[in-house]
């Protein structure tokens, strides 16, 4: 079990459209994930792996970023090393965030506030990381 | 081995270039010497790699030295194979020689003698001193020169070459520079080879115990090899050696099990020497058979560094320099506790600045791939964050932590970078109880920054953990206390780290370190007991006493001396770091420090700049919609903004606080925002600006379907609004922009009258709506005033990406909220009757008024009556669905009438001015109006003289009536119609006589039409004759009564029969003479109203139960006197019935009868005898017999004679017969029977037997 600080997800317009966190110290991780964002823009087009791994260091914290087809962030603040683990939990969130598209009442880059994907993503996490 | 170290290192420092010996045979060099150094440095060269690639090098440096030069002889065989770098790559062997015989019986041996023997690579430079007028001089040299190559240039190597000391020729300096590159070239092999033998067989060697990497390094010469190819100009090998040496010697010491020492431990060893190779000679560094790690990385990483600058690769040296730094750093680290106090952190420091410095002054823009230019500012900008974290960090140790800004990039570089790890905390020097005093005195004035608006916020830590707890804890002599008493009195102050503990703590404990704290914060208690724990202010001067010690560099030690210093140093690095990372387009970080740097010109004072600064963050974390982050400095923009007297940007930030996420701002603050709003929107406001609230204030129509309004009507359109204040609002205005989907420019605008008061949340306003042009609407912009404030939002309800700032992201809906339809009718007026109305009678018109999906409700409807028309005024207008109207009527005419006054669809309405106003009930019903009328009509009916009577004509009966409709929800909408209607009597009559009598009594038969669709019912009938006319017998004229009352059906006939004869009549006066006949009719009328002509309304009061009315129909008759009274009549007898046939004679008979006397008529004289006359066209008739001739007829009335005539037809078919006619008697006195000509069938002749004889 490793211990994962937050979980968020970016739309392609840079915004972030799902959090989860799970500790309460939600500024300082925040602000990490967003100033990541910056390294995501330089790697996100040098390879073809969705899975980009751990992007950025932070101490003991490190960001591991998956940017889906649509450049969709999903953008993890962890603190473990479990890179497969990681990489499957990126990978399911991924079928989550389709179907979340598929919605037709779910316009893109809007804010995911569907509890259903909120629950699923936790499990997940617990499942995964 | 120290004296090689020392030798190596001043060989490294003297001799930087390659080395030529010049082998001088026949004294030659002085002469020449000058020309020959002329040409250095070799301008291009083509040397070797180590992996025998070609390289091209410029600029290559060399040095000429005469083989009896003492640099040269003074060598130890020895030393020469350990530093065989320096010996020389090329002998140069001059010579001179102008005779033969001499060449070889001196010079011949001589230069076998040099050449032989010798590893080294060598050539000759023969010397010709010929003048070229000479030529018996020169002739010579050019046979000693032939003889000398022939002697020593063989075919794969020339070995010669001839100098002209008067003038060289063209190619010599070229075959030159080739002979000695050939020369460097070969040399540069043959000792790469060697050094590589040597290396590979000292790495077999390398887990041997007594391997020394001081041999390696020097003697087996991987530096020794680097350093040739750093003199060869080849860099790129020199940079693989010394790669490949860091390689070697990181793995020399991290498998060395023993241990060994650090280093860095010697006064400035806190400055940095990552880029100067010769801080320390390397004798001083040597620990055992290796080095030590501190200074020799440092070493080695110059030597890169030193390459790289070298080869123009800034960008190499600042990628390179930030990850040794930062591996250094770890090294550092781990040996944290013999070094001294924070000189982690020190180094850190000076090494990122001197990396920066370095490579920004090597590195020229636009040099490098945008790519790799980025990549460098990137790194520059790391570089400088790096030395501003350590550089924050000492700030926090020597207590001036209450100047960082808790920002949440400074919380999170500091909050999880670990403290200092110092085998033992400092402790505080003697005699500095004063500056403890001090810094107590500080740490006690100091107040927690406040947020503008009152924001209460856990302050973002700056200390992974608090700090008295660890300098504490690192504290050898103290014994663990109870948490609670690590803290100091002033909990205030290490505010994140404080509340963080007295958080987890117990509120039993927390009360407990209040009360100790207490009595630590008693000045007294100041001993330095060794015991007792540390107090914050005292870790901090011990820290700053010991980094002071630390620190050797003054620059540095002068940065952190006060607090202006620290601050301008951390503005400068900020700065570094942002202007950097803004370059490398890393704008979030950029952005990020560009907030840091506002909240230090916030600080002081310089407040335009800092608004400056925190709108480029705001505007990034809005535009990226991070809102945790926009929370966090937007507040401080504001207060930029209010300090300015901003106004409008003031308005606009809080509004933007506002409508950050709810959860973000508690109540209290959003309450405050919102004050804030309001109480400068009352004030009086120097430059009102519109204010856009669009992400505050949110509105869309209603759900559904959208209002729909017929064309001129207005109506109240009610929107949703949401209201993202946390209070209810005023707003003293309020309006809204209809959009017409037709055309942009098209639309209207709405105005709510009063003062509306906003909820949080949903709120439903009415909007009264004007009558809009055709077309369907959207919204547009709301707009409204609070106090002075004008604000105008465009946003929908929330729907897209909410959050965002830039409003034209919207989707906007282009869901209609008004549909005004084009104009249509909306309502009908018609009659209900089809049939015309009697006339000069009060008749019902019914008018049925069918609105057509519109409501009636309040219509008014006016009529005004056309001319010869008006309306019965006694009696009320009835009205009643349409429906069950025919029904109603009934009843109504039946029974009393005010017990219907209570049923909805049946209402009896008064006529006021000429309008009606429609009841309630009516206003989506069909109704039918009942209005009674009279049309008047002077003019007496003409009746019409035998014959089917003539058409009357309409336009005598018509009349018309003007309706005028006004409806609507505010009567806007007006119908017109003109109605047409018919009135007729409801007889026509027609006369005819029907016979006369011999008596001379005319039978006067009178037809009457009827006109109307109802039953009529003649009850009485009689003539008022004109003159010359007289009733017969003694009747009054009048039919038989037993007649009466006689019904006629409605469009039937019926006929009354007169008796009237020609006579005088009593006629006493002249006068009165009556011209014409009047029939005088007395009748009754069954109809419905809605058929047609019915019974004519009547006052109540009059009316009889179960009686109809009698009505008066009078119409004018005139009749004529018969002018002719024949006095003969002339019958043609039938004709026998066997039937007239050609050729057959037939006799035909007319009877003559005298009708009359004979005196009353004017007939001739001879009164019995009668002219006849027999007229048959001869073609048809044979006449046999008189034709003309007299009869006699007796004058007596009702004398006849029979005049018989034989005739025979000639042809068949149908004939005229002969006619008789008597000539002397006027033909109006003769009544023909037949009356007029008529025809008689002719058979054919019988057939002849003569011609059909049996057989």
């Amino acid at each position: 079990m490793t211990s994962t600080a937050c979980f968020i997800i970016v739309s392609r317009n840079d915004i972030p459209i799902y959090e989860a966190e799970r500790e309460d110290a939600a500024q300082l991780h925040q602000f990490i994930l967003h100033a990541a964002l910056d390294i995501v823009q330089d790697l996100a087009w040098t390879t073809s792996a969705m899975f980009l791994k751990a992007i950025d260091k932070f101490n003991d914290l490190m960001v591991s970023v998956y940017v889906t087809a649509g450049h969709t962030r999903f953008m993890l603040l962890h603190d473990s090393r479990n890179e497969d683990g990681i990489k499957s939990f990126f990978q399911e969130v991924h079928e989550l965030y389709i179907k979340i598209l598929l919605n037709p009442l779910y316009l893109p880059g809007s804010r995911i506030t569907s509890s259903h994907f909120d629950t699923k993503v936790r499990a997940l996490a617990r499942k995964c990381l | 081995m120290a004296n090689y170290l020392a030798q190596f290192q001043t060989i490294k420092s003297t001799c930087g270039h390659l080395v030529i010996a010049v082998e001088d045979v026949s004294d030659l060099w002085p002469t020449i010497k000058n020309s020959f150094e002329e040409r250095l440095p070799f301008k291009r060269a083509s040397l070797n790699n180590k992996t025998r690639n070609a390289v091209f090098v410029e600029n290559l440096q060399a040095e000429f030295i005469l083989t009896t030069d003492a640099r040269l002889r003074s060598r130890f065989p020895q030393e020469q194979y350990l530093f065989w770098f320096r010996e020389p790559y090329a002998t140069l062997v001059l010579v001179t020689c102008e005779d033969l015989d001499e060449y070889k019986t001196i010079l011949k041996p001589r230069l076998k003698l040099i050449v032989q023997n010798d590893e080294r690579e060598w050539f000759i430079v023969f010397v010709s001193r010929a003048h070229p007028s000479n030529d018996q001089a020169s002739k010579l040299a050019k046979k000693v020169y032939a003889k000398l190559e022939v002697e020593f240039s063989s075919k794969k190597r020339e070995r010669c070459c001839k100098f002209d000391v008067h003038g060289p020729e063209a190619n010599f300096w070229e075959d030159l520079e080739a002979r000695i590159m050939e020369c460097v070239r070969n040399t540069l092999d043959t000792r790469e080879q060697f050094y590589e033998d040597e290396i590979r067989k000292l790495s077999e060697q390398r887990f041997n115990p007594i391997w020394n990497f001081c041999n390696f390094f020097i003697f087996e010469g991987l530096e020794s090899l680097a350093f040739m190819f750093e003199m060869a100009h080849l860099h790129e090998d020199a940079l693989r050696e010394y790669d490949e040496l860091e390689l070697c010697y990181l793995e020399t010491v991290n498998i060395g099990g023993k241990r060994r020492e650090f280093g860095g431990l010697d006064p400035g060893d806190d400055q940095a020497a990552l880029l100067i190779p010769g801080n320390k000679p390397l004798t001083q560094i040597v620990q055992d058979d290796s080095f030590r790690e501190f200074e020799f990385r440092q070493y080695l990483f110059a030597c890169q560094s030193k390459l790289l600058f070298k080869l123009n690769r800034p960008f190499e040296v600042s990628s390179r320099g930030y990850s040794f730094i930062i591996s250094f750093s770890k090294a550092l680290g781990l040996h944290e506790s013999i070094l001294p106090f924070c000189m982690r952190e020190v180094w850190v420091i000076t090494a990122c600045l001197a990396v920066v410095n370095a490579t920004n002054s090597q590195y020229s823009e636009g040099n490098a791939a945008p790519e790799i230019e980025r990549q460098f500012y990137r790194l520059q900008g790391d570089l400088y964050s790096l030395c501003r974290v350590k550089f924050l960090r000492l700030v926090y140790l020597i207590g001036y932590g209450t100047e960082i800004e808790r920002s949440p990039v400074n919380s999170a570089l500091l909050s999880m970078l670990p403290w200092p790890k110092p085998a033992v905390w400092p402790l505080v020097p003697d005699g500095a109880a004063s500056e403890v005093l001090q810094k107590e005195k500080i740490i006690m004035q100091e107040n927690p920054r406040v947020k503008p608006f009152g924001i209460e916020r856990k302050p973002l830590p700056l200390e992974p953990t608090a700090l008295v707890r660890e300098a504490n804890r690192r504290r050898a002599s103290l014994s663990a206390g109870s948490p609670s008493e690590m803290f100091d009195s002033k909990q205030g102050f290490a505010d994140g780290s404080a509340t963080d503990v007295s958080s987890k703590t117990s509120p039993s404990s927390k009360a407990l370190a209040n009360s100790m704290s207490r009595t630590y914060s008693s000045a007294g208690s100041f001993e330095g007991s060794v015991d007792r724990p540390m107090k914050l202010a005292e870790i901090f001067v011990a820290s700053e006493h010991v980094l002071m010690q630390t620190i050797s560099n003054p620059d540095l030690q002068k940065t952190l001396s006060s607090i202006q210093e620290i601050e301008q140093k951390y503005m400068d690095l900020t700065k570094g770091a942002a202007d950097n990372y803004h370059r490398s387009w890393w704008k979030r970080h950029g952005v990020v420090l560009d907030g840091e740097i506002a909240a230090v010109c916030f600080k002081r004072g310089n407040f335009d700049l800092a608004a400056k600064s925190y709108e480029k963050v705001c505007a990034l974390y809005a535009g990226e919609g991070w809102q945790d982050l926009l929370a966090e400095v937007l507040p401080n923009l504001a207060e930029c903004q209010r300090i300015l007297n901003d106004q409008a940007g003031y308005l606009s930030s809080c509004v933007r606080l506002l409508s950050l996420d709810k959860g973000l701002f508690s109540t209290k603050e959003r309450q405050a925002f919102q004050s804030e709003v309001v109480s400068l929107a009352h004030s009086e406001m120097k430059n009102p600006v519109p204010l856009d609230v669009s992400s505050l204030i949110t509105f869309s129509g209603n759900p559904g379907l959208p209002l729909e309004l017929c064309d001129g009507d207005p109506g109240t359109l009610s929107v949703t609004v949401w209201s993202g204040f946390p209070d209810d609002i005023t707003l003293d205005s309020l309006s809204l922009t209809l959009m017409a989907t037709f055309n942009a420019d098209e639309g209207g605008k709405l105005r709510s009258s009063s003062a509306t008061i906003l909820k949080p949340g949903r709120n439903t306003i009415t909007f009264p709506l004007p009558p809009q042009k055709p077309g369907s609407y959207v919204l547009g912009v709301l707009t409204g005033h609070i106090g002075h404030l004008t604000f105008r939002s465009h946003s929908f309800s929330k729907a897209g990406p909410a959050d965002s700032d830039d409003f034209m992201s919207y989707e906007k809906t282009t869901r209609p909220i008004l549909k005004v339809s084009k104009p249509r009718p909306l309502v009908d007026l018609s009659v209900a009757i089809s049939s015309a109305l009697l006339i000069n009678e009060a008749q019902w018109i019914g008018i049925i008024a069918q609105p057509i999906d519109y409501s009636l409700k309040g219509a008014v409807m006016h009529i005004d009556t056309g001319p010869g028309l008006k309306i019965e005024e006694p009696h009320s207008i009835e009205m009643g669905t349409y429906g069950s109207a025919a029904q109603n009527s009934a009843d109504t005419s039946n029974s009393g009438d005010t017990g219907k006054d209570g049923n909805k669809d049946f209402e009896q309405l008064s006529l006021l001015d000429g309008k009606i106003e429609f009841p309630d009930w009516a206003c989506d019903v069909t109704s039918i109006l009942w209005i009674p009328i009279r049309a008047i009509d002077d003019k007496l009916a003409r009746g019409s003289s035998s014959g089917p009577p003539q058409k009357q004509s309409i336009v005598d009966g018509m009349r018309t009536i003007a309706l005028k409709l006004e409806f609507g929800i505010s009567n806007n909408q007006i119908y017109d119609k003109t109605i047409a209607l018919h009135f007729t009597n409801p007889f026509h009559a027609s006369t005819r006589v029907a016979y006369q009598c011999s008596d001379g009594t005319l039978l006067l038969q009178v037809i009457l039409h009827s006109q109307v669709k109802a039953t009529l019912t003649v009850k009485d009938a009689w003539l008022d004759l004109q003159d010359g006319f007289v009733h017969a017998g003694q009747g009054d004229g009048r039919p038989v009564s037993a007649f009466f009352p006689l019904v006629i059906s409605p469009n039937s006939r019926s006929g009354l029969l007169f008796r009237v004869c020609l006579g005088k009549g009593i006629a006493e006066d002249e006068n009165k003479l009556q011209p014409e006949s009047i029939l005088n009719i007395r009748y009754g009328i069954a109809g419905d109203r809605t058929i047609g002509a019915h019974p004519p309304a009547a006052a109540k009061s009059n009316k009889t139960e179960g009686a109809s009315q009698e009505l008066i129909f009078r119409s004018a008759i005139i009749l004529q006197r018969p002018v002719l009274d024949p006095c003969l009549a002339v019958g043609f007898l039938p004709l026998p019935s066997d039937g007239l046939r050609v050729g057959k004679l037939v006799t035909l008979k007319w009877r003559v009868e005298r009708l009359k006397d004979i005196e009353e008529s004017n007939v001739p004289q001879n009164n019995d005898e009668v002219l006849y006359e027999v007229n048959a066209n001869p073609d048809n008739w044979m006449i046999a017999g008189r034709k003309r001739g007299h009869v006699s007829l007796s004058p007596k009335q009702g004398s006849r004679i029979f005049i018989s005539i034989l005739c025979m037809p000639l042809n068949a078919g149908y004939v005229h017969p002969p006619h008789l006619g008597l000539p002397d008697i006027d033909e109006a006195n003769i009544n023909c029977s037949p009356a007029g000509p008529h025809l008689v069938c002719i058979l054919p002749p019988d057939l002849s037997s003569s011609f059909c004889v049996p057989a």
